[in-house]
């Protein structure tokens, strides 16, 4: 009840000052929380919640490697990531690092094609001291070259440690066979020659700072037990100084694929073969009736409950799992079908069982029942998945980086829920199509 | 649809009530009630783990496991049950360690009634159809022959550490079994361990979140139709005194090196010494950490790799972790160090600096400065080790393994008890630095071989400048002699390990 009030208030001051906002009352996302847009662009959204003394602090940078459309810079957005934990003037490392333990911070960073997110866990008491630490780094970064080389070697440690995962090396090379032009082209990490010569690249390291890690572009997302009104003052206070500057990409756009791709890879270690399949998709859409049927149309041809799951993985057993990733990203990417094949000499058979089933939904509608358990499924599953600060605040940064905000999680399920046969029929035909495809194979030593 | 969900977990601030009882037949039942949160978790543990693996055998208790959460019972093929979860997005796992077996799940209160009746069908009822056994051991054998050998070098690194350290003991396998043994299991064998070891003799019911007493009961009364049988406790692993420094070269084509080595210690939960060590490790080597010092030391001085950490007790998918899981509990815990693939050509110089920095601890001890900035950081980080009901539901079972009262509680009242004094005695009476099993993952193993046991200086070449105390640490760590004596130095072809 406490929280209907306050977002009604808020709501009433949206109305005046355009600043704070509240998400309607009939969506799936169950909290209510208030957002306030600063002078220089920056976004702040907090989400009171109770919790046992934890304060979820997430800065969402609007920047993966998506943003690294120079050629010979690929892997920079998460090279970056680690520059970030490099200091300050007024805060050096080693200082950031003894005030962050003094707070016992669970503190942690990750990037990917369309995001770079630092996460941090802190004790309520320290929010104050922490807000100060995090965003001095965010406006006041400072690295001198020796710093920048090491942190390189970290960089090359962690590419390395990647090589030993066949996936990691299948997603490489259908990165690369199914873009031609677009940075999805590369792999968060980037291309080997890149990350090698990265200790080289000082000084546009500071230009990707100053592009990129500015106000406009980055979204401050708390998760806490308190009255958002003194976060989100604390918040203008230490964020307000920050100057605008963002330069967005110069990303070039994909040309549309004309004829099917594919590609073979030699694993340098054992595994069993992996087939991937993969069709070029749309950009993410919250709204987009089509794109919510792509992401239900991959769960409903390939997941657990699917009959081709059945045949393959639990009757035949000629495949050890198959699966489907259709979720969209902020441009247009791949819909991507994986499954780990038993034999080498089924690869093929294999291939064909995946285009049958695509075509027979293609031709039929799919089973209404099936249809609604799957929509049930998606929200039990993002409803108990937001257990903590922490799982609440996880749960919405893909949606902010890609969107900028979180009005697009009430939206997609809002989309989710008005999904018919029909429109998952008209997606299998519009979207599953030859032309569109890439297939890669990649078969162990 | 959406007003279902609009007081979901709201609060996990209620009053929370441990309670432990047990029924007419004797199961334990250990309760987490809380109120507010609209999921309840289910823990069942059974006193069963690898450990019970027949010699022979090994993965027989990992494939039981399997069977119960990923197979069919007598009411449901296995597709059909995965049907049911399906718009419960619910399932339920089953994770075994050493000495424990523990059947997790986690549902919606929503859907309550069918879930339960799904949850406890699989352990009541499982249908052991051999189809469901041909796929889940093709699994097994896949993970064995080519995932854990070939697709993650410190994962292997750790196990094959775990095996050095316990070999002939019933610890001394991968929970997962060996290929030969896999090989060998067959449905029979399954279906007669469940049936000696899945009773409800030797059975814990956990429960929490927003449950009742109904559910309680209900819990209760189906799982004491398991059939009675008192399972015989396996002895504690007796483990060879290790005489200096072992060290096993498991070779293939790498790029990088993945490094792991340790002793066992004497030490649990709940004794004095246990939280002494939890406080030095945390300043040793924090898992994931950027305040653990072999971490300052290695990837932040220096850039060799991705992260360096301690451990006092095991922390199984380190990899893929913040925090360690509950639920792993073991009579017999190992220290252990887990240095992150490094470049081949930088190993000897990486095992010397981490090997260093633990006898610097052991022979100096803390300072008081660190001493005090580690419990003022283990004061607040430890709240994040279980802030979920599920989570504290499993240390709760924890508690019940380790026979003590309430090791999150004690966690705190431990720092505020125990001096630095405590602390470095503790060092001093379970740490060293001189007998050492040493598990690399590794390409050339010859040359590091001789370049080991010869004493040889690892110089450290760096791709840009490194302030002076560094350098100069350096000339200290490239010659720090490990006296690593040739015969203790094996080399093994990764293709053959864990066959036997």
């Amino acid at each position: 009840m406490i929280f209907k009030c306050l977002s009604l208030i808020f709501a009433a001051s949206f109305v005046c000052s355009g600043l704070i906002l509240a998400n309607p009352p009939e969506g799936i996302f169950p909290y209510k929380y208030h957002e306030e847009i600063l002078s220089n662009g920056f976004k702040i959204i907090v989400i009171p919640m109770e919790s046992p003394g934890l304060v979820a602090y997430y800065s969402v940078v609007r920047t993966g490697s998506r943003d690294e459309y120079e050629p010979g810079h690929s892997g920079f957005a998460h090279f970056f990531e680690h520059m970030m934990f490099r200091g300050t003037e007024k805060y050096p490392s080693h200082i950031y690092d003894k005030h962050m333990t003094e707070m016992g911070a669970d503190a942690n960073a990750y990037t990917s094609d369309d995001i770079t997110c630092y996460h941090l866990n802190v004790s309520s008491e320290d929010l104050k001291m922490f807000m100060e630490l995090e965003s001095d780094r965010f406006l006041n970064l400072s690295y001198n070259e020796r710093g920048f080389k090491t942190e390189a070697g970290a960089v090359h440690g962690e590419y390395l440690q990647s090589l030993s995962s066949p996936f990691f090396a299948l997603r490489e090379k259908l990165l690369n066979t199914a873009f031609d032009k677009h940075t999805y082209k590369h792999t968060t990490i980037g291309f080997k020659e890149d990350v090698e010569a990265m200790p080289t690249m000082y000084e546009y390291s500071k230009t990707f700072f100053n592009r990129y890690y500015r106000p406009e572009n980055v979204v401050l997302l708390i998760v806490r037990d308190v009255n958002p009104t003194s976060t989100i003052d604390l918040a203008k206070k230490y964020y307000g100084p920050w100057e605008k500057g963002y330069v967005p990409p110069k990303i070039t756009r994909e040309p549309k694929q004309k004829a099917e791709r594919s590609a073979n890879l030699k694993f340098d270690g054992k595994s069993l073969p992996i087939l991937s399949i993969n069709y070029k998709s749309l950009a993410f859409d919250p709204q987009s009736t089509e794109m919510a049927a792509c992401m239900l149309m991959g769960d409903l041809m390939f997941g657990r409950t699917s009959d081709i799951n059945k045949k393959l993985v639990l009757d035949e057993q000629r495949v050890q799992f198959i699966g489907a990733n259709f979720y969209s990203a902020r441009d247009p990417k791949l819909l991507s079908i994986v499954t780990m094949v038993k034999k080498e000499n089924d690869i093929d058979n294999v291939e064909n069982e995946i285009y049958e089933t695509i075509d027979h939904y293609q031709k039929n509608l799919v089973d209404e029942k099936r249809l609604n358990d799957l929509k049930s499924n998606l929200r039990y599953g993002f409803l108990m998945g937001l257990s903590t600060p922490d799982r609440v605040a996880g749960r919405l940064t893909r949606t902010i980086a890609i969107t900028g905000g979180i009005e697009a999680i009430d939206q997609l399920y809002n989309s989710i829920d008005r999904i018919t046969r029909e429109d998952i029929l008209s997606a299998a035909n519009k979207f599953l199509v030859k032309e569109k495809r890439t297939v890669v194979v990649l078969k162990g030593r | 649809m959406g007003k279902t969900f609009v007081f979901i977990l709201i609060s996990t601030l209620s009053v929370i009530v441990f309670l432990t009882c047990q029924t007419s037949k004797g199961i334990k039942i250990v309760q987490l009630p809380v109120s507010s949160d609209p999921t309840i978790s289910f823990r069942i543990w059974f006193k069963v783990g690898s450990q019970n693996d027949p010699v022979g055998k090994e993965g027989l208790a990992d494939m039981t496991a399997d069977m119960i959460t990923n197979g069919s019972t007598e009411l449901n093929s296995y597709d059909r049950i995965l049907e049911k979860l399906y718009p419960m997005a619910a399932g339920y796992n089953g994770s075994v360690d050493k000495e424990m077996t523990v059947i997790t799940g986690r549902i919606h209160g929503d859907n309550l009634e069918d879930y339960v009746q799904l949850f406890t069908d699989a352990i009541l009822h499982p249908a052991f159809k051999q189809e469901d056994f041909d796929r889940i051991k093709s699994n097994t054998l896949n993970y064995l022959e080519k995932t854990l050998r070939y697709s993650n070098d410190e994962a292997f690194g750790k196990e094959a550490l775990y095996q050095m350290v316990f070999q002939g003991t019933p610890y001394g396998h991968p929970e997962t079994g060996l290929i030969e043994s896999v090989k060998s299991i067959t449905l029979e064998h399954v279906k007669k361990f469940y049936q000696t070891n899945y009773t409800r003799d030797n059975v814990v019911i956990g429960i929490g979140g927003g449950f009742d007493k109904v559910l309680v009961n209900r819990l209760k009364t189906s799982l004491e139709t398991l059939p009675p049988n008192v399972v015989r406790e396996v002895e504690e692993p007796e483990v060879e005194p290790i005489d200096g420094l072992q060290v096993t070269l498991i070779e293939k084509n790498t790029r990088s090196t993945a490094i792991s080595f340790g002793f066992p210690i004497d030490v649990h939960r709940g004794e004095k010494d246990y939280y002494a060590l939890w406080i030095a490790n945390s300043w040793l080597g924090e898992h994931r950490n950027s305040s653990s010092h072999l971490y300052q030391v290695i990837r932040e001085a220096r850039g060799m790799n991705y992260g360096d950490y301690s451990y006092i007790e095991c922390f199984p998918n380190g990899w893929a972790r913040q925090f360690p899981p509950p639920n792993a509990c073991r009579r017999q815990q190992i220290f252990e160090i887990w240095i992150r693939p490094v470049q081949n050509a930088q190993t000897h110089f990486a095992l010397r600096a981490a090997i260093r920095e633990l006898q610097k601890l052991v022979d100096n001890g803390m300072t008081k400065e660190d001493f005090n900035l580690t419990k003022k950081f283990l004061k607040k980080y430890y709240l994040h080790y279980a802030p979920t009901t599920t989570m504290r539901l499993g240390y709760k079972i924890d508690d019940v393994f380790y026979g003590i009262k309430d090791h999150l509680k004690t966690l705190p009242k431990m720092l505020d008890k125990l001096t630095l004094e405590d602390v470095n005695a503790a060092i001093k009476r379970h740490l060293q630095y001189k007998n050492m099993k040493i598990a690399m993952i590794t390409k050339a193993a010859k040359s590091l071989k001789k370049a080991l046991v010869s004493n040889k200086k690892s110089s450290m070449e760096y791709n840009s400048p490194k302030p002076p105390e560094v350098l100069a640490e350096d000339i200290e760590i490239e010659k720090y002699r490990l006296d690593i004596k040739e015969d203790k130095v094996k080399i093994v072809n990764a293709d053959d390990m864990f066959i036997r």
